[in-house]
């Protein structure tokens, strides 16, 4: 039986390398040092670009929002051209450019076709954006505006609320426990020159790495990137980010919040990029909640019990530890079920591993979808954006499928002993008490 | 073009639609074939990578029910899940995972879909598990009343502790009298909780059957193995006969509608819909492109109007955007959804609004406007062909709609064909008063929360 399903494997295996052709990432750097990474893809007449910078949440500091706030204002004034004239000279020729801050970083997603007039004038305005941002003034003040009220209406959604309670108690006292866009009391106190400040600071050469996949030669990509960022200060390079403490005792918190619902998250902090434990865990993963139905709790939560419509549980590993967690939704009056159920579950997996047919679906599962990984440009670049992020080697794509082959139980076992400590979890549920009928 | 109105509603919450944006050309060619038993077939190959989506399309959805068995398309698509006479409860997606595949299914107004995304050699799996899907479905009472459960919380999840969603299912009730639309797809929760599992099977005995239905395959195939392999697992099943659905075209609007829907929330929202026409519903479809370069050049990008206008320049909205889904199956509504900013009513954004549109009717749009939303038609259409699902779904909605996935490929041209004169008529014509309904979202305190 099992000899059957690895021969099974294997032909999978074959089918999805056989007219597969690995994308090949070229590497290099601009002369001031900015770290490049290119994939040449035919067919379609399209670039896409990732331009990111260590410039993420967790560097805000005291004043927590800024980094954000950095990032939305960038494509709304530069080299004296206004938000207007940015978006219009941009969707004149159809690009589309994009900004967002995560915890670790600050990026800028650019689409643009590869014609002439198309990509010199949008590439000419990514160029300002990035060397030139203005900050005007009425800007600054309107996205500060905005911020506060998206932050007021994080109050509506039990789920948000869940998340933030969750990464500030895990992450207590770390910089990755704040909200990505602040708080009230921080974002009101933000001024424009904290953003100048900021951008100075993160925005250089040094906290920079660029991203590109789609219809140019090597040649011209290299050229466009030293348009791009060539004349960027070098910069002092962002600090390492300070260790994440584990946590010493696990807690459970309850937010009351008036929804028919309560969202439940259970987690801890874990793992890094590129942790020697990680495929380990990936696969474990898979078998326990994030292999969608065919995993564990989806099984048990969702086509069992009918608790909730969406359960499952992840790794998220950032530049220094971030979370594993289970999360789900349940009406009111059941999530005491539901959360005993998913510790008694996470639990005994620990305890015993996946067996060895779990394992085995598992990995036909994530080998044989492999090449759906890669079969867009857009998904392409979301992954040598992570492979250049993380600083994993070049050939990760490559040796990928064998890392998931090479996986055994015992490894897996293993790596959630030693990495979920059940004790250091933290529970959150938000929603509405219950009373007991008793 | 962003559109508010074009909701689907999917079996599990993994998938995001990240390129819903707007309908495409393509000079792939689309093969087409139909069975003896009615099955259409479309066929898009497209080499670029060594994968295939493979999309099941049945005419049926929320606006092929009536009052008290509103839900029921969609709670048959969790049931398709559920075990047929030949597989259990839970094998048809342990087989796709096991084949290294990803599935969902999704059910809007006027369809519900399911897919496979694969390695390409895997079709045929995929096909002999729909095939067998689209005539043994087992019903049990068991998994039904669990899959009820997961629907239930499902529902609670998008619309009970979502207040725009809330106020959006009272606006859409409010705003249509007798169309179908004024249902919400995942049905009222009295239905949900009054739906038996006879209603299901009766359901699935009416709409699932070959000359129901639309397979689509986009990816790195042969047309002419598509075909074979389609019409060895689908070619013996039989034709079903069944009622076409009723009509039930909306009554003329005669006069403005307005509400008030007050929810526990701490940001009061706006949303106003014109009742307007659709591919479907006209002779001539030049006001439809019209209306659709109208929506892009108050809401395509950063650079429209209403973000220009109402959140940059008066900053009376924190959002705004309009929306329009030509492509719905029956006349539909021109929407609009706004968020006031700290201070201002919900009023003045009303006004604000209104004050945009007047703006439309008096004065024909600049050339350069125009230029830029046709220019992100165009680049959009390339962009979109980095997408096998997005071409997949473009061609089953269209063919499922009644529309007919042709159209797709004409609409860059008819895009480009409109005039400011077209639009400032259209404008003129369809969003007037007496066609506009009008809801105010009022912020309740919200008791409990700390």
């Amino acid at each position: 039986m099992r000899i059957n399903t690895g021969a099974f494997i294997g032909a999978l295996l074959l089918a999805s390398t056989a007219s597969f052709a690995m994308p090949s990432i070229q590497h290099w750097q601009t002369t001031n040092g900015v770290n490049v990474y290119f994939v040449a893809t035919k067919g379609l007449p399209i670039l896409d670009a990732r331009v990111v910078f260590d410039a993420g949440s967790v560097r805000d500091g005291e004043k927590a929002g800024v980094a954000a706030l950095t990032g939305a204002l960038l494509e709304l004034g530069a080299a004296g051209k206004s938000a207007q004239d940015i978006a219009e000279q941009l969707e004149s020729v159809g690009a589309q450019m994009d900004t967002s801050t995560s915890r670790d970083f600050t990026s800028i997603s650019f689409r643009s076709l590869t014609d002439v007039k198309a990509l010199e004038t949008s590439w000419g305005v990514l160029k300002q954006v990035v060397n030139e941002p203005d900050f005007p003034k009425a800007d600054f003040k309107r996205e500060k505006k905005r911020t506060l009220l998206a932050i007021t209406q994080r109050e509506e959604s039990p789920g948000i609320l869940a998340q933030l309670a969750l990464y500030k108690e895990i992450f207590n006292g770390h910089a990755y426990g704040n909200a990505i866009r602040g708080v009230e009391s921080t974002v009101s106190q933000l001024a424009v020159s904290d953003l100048e400040h900021f951008y100075k600071q993160y925005y250089v050469a040094n906290n920079l790495k660029i991203v590109l996949v789609g219809g140019l030669s090597t040649a011209q990509a290299k050229n466009m990137v030293e348009g791009l960022v060539g004349k960027l200060p070098l910069g002092i390079k962002a600090k390492t980010i300070t260790t994440v403490e584990a946590v010493q005792t696990g807690k459970t918190i309850h937010q009351e919040h008036p929804s028919q619902q309560t969202h439940m998250l259970y987690g801890l902090p874990v793992l890094k990029h590129n942790d020697s434990d990680y495929f380990a865990l990936y696969v474990g993963n898979h078998i326990l909640g994030g292999g969608g139905f065919s995993s564990q709790i989806v099984k048990e939560i969702r086509e069992k019990r009918g608790l909730a419509y969406s359960a499952y549980s992840y790794f998220h590993p950032m530049v220094e530890k971030g979370p594993f967690l289970i999360g789900l939704q349940t009406r009111n009056k059941k999530v005491e079920e539901a959360a005993a159920t998913v510790k008694q579950m996470l639990k005994s997996f620990i305890e015993h591993g996946p067996t060895t047919d779990e394992l085995i679906a598992a990995k036909k599962n994530i080998i044989g979808g492999f090449a759906l990984k890669l079969d867009s440009n857009k998904k392409l670049l979301g992954h040598v954006a992570s492979i250049a992020a993380s600083n994993a080697p070049l050939d990760y794509l490559n040796t990928y499928m064998a890392k998931v082959k090479a996986v055994t139980r015992e490894q897996i076992a293993d790596a959630f002993q030693r990495r979920i400590k059940i004790d250091s979890m933290v529970m959150v549920t938000v929603g509405q008490t219950v009373r007991s009928k008793k | 073009m962003k559109k508010l109105s074009a909701v689907i509603i999917f079996l599990t919450g993994l998938y995001a639609l990240s390129s819903f944006a707007s309908p495409k050309v393509s000079p792939n060619i689309v093969h087409e074939k139909v069975l003896k038993n009615g099955l259409k077939i479309l066929v898009k190959e497209d080499r670029r990578a060594p994968v295939m989506v493979s999309q099941l399309w049945y005419k049926v959805g929320a606006s092929y029910e009536h009052g008290g068995i509103t839900g029921l398309s969609h709670v048959l698509e969790h049931m398709m899940f559920q075990g047929t006479h030949g597989t259990l409860p839970g094998e048809f997606s342990k087989i796709i995972a096991e084949n290294g595949g990803r599935e969902n299914a999704f059910t809007g107004a006027d369809y519900t879909a399911y897919f496979q995304v694969m390695e390409a050699s895997r079709l045929e799996v995929s096909l002999k598990l729909e095939a067998d899907r689209m005539q043994n479905l087992k019903f049990q009472q068991k998994e039904f009343a669990k899959e009820l459960q997961v629907v239930m919380e499902e529902r609670r999840m998008r619309t009970e502790d979502k207040p725009q969603g809330q106020t959006y299912e009272y606006f859409k009730a409010l705003a249509y009298t007798n169309s179908p639309y004024r249902n919400p797809i995942i049905g009222w929760m009295q239905d949900l909780e009054d739906m038996e599992l006879a209603d299901l099977a009766d359901w699935y005995k009416r709409w699932y059957s070959p000359n129901n239905a639309t397979l689509v395959v986009v990816g790195d195939v042969n047309a002419k193995n598509v075909f074979v392999l389609a019409e060895q697992y689908f070619g013996g099943i039989p034709t079903v006969n069944f009622k076409p659905v009723k009509n039930r075209t909306e009554v003329p609007q005669v006069g403005i509608r307005r509400a008030v829907v007050k929810q526990k929330a701490k940001v009061p929202y706006l949303l106003m819909g014109y009742k307007v026409p659709v591919l479907n519903s006209v002779e001539d479809d030049a006001d439809i492109y019209a209306l659709e370069v109208l929506s892009g050049i108050l809401s395509g990008g950063s650079s429209a109007r209403l973000a220009s206008r109402l959140v940059r320049g008066s900053q009376v909205a924190t959002s705004a955007s309009a929306g329009y889904d030509m492509n719905a199956r029956l006349p539909t509504l021109f929407l609009f959804d706004a968020v006031p900013v700290k201070g201002t009513t919900v009023k003045s954004l009303e006004n604000a609004l209104l004050e945009q549109l007047k703006l439309l009717k008096e004065h024909p749009v600049e050339k350069k406007e125009l230029d830029r939303i046709k220019a992100q038609v165009i680049a959009s259409s390339v962009y979109e062909k980095d997408s096998n699902f997005y071409q997949a779904m473009q061609l089953g909605m269209l063919n499922t709609v009644g529309v007919g996935w042709q159209k797709g490929e004409a609409y860059v041209e008819k895009v480009k064909a409109i005039t400011a004169e077209q639009i400032q008529a259209v404008a003129s014509r369809y969003l007037i008063e007496d066609h506009l309904t009008v809801v105010h979202m009022q912020v309740e305190e919200m008791q409990g929360a700390h």
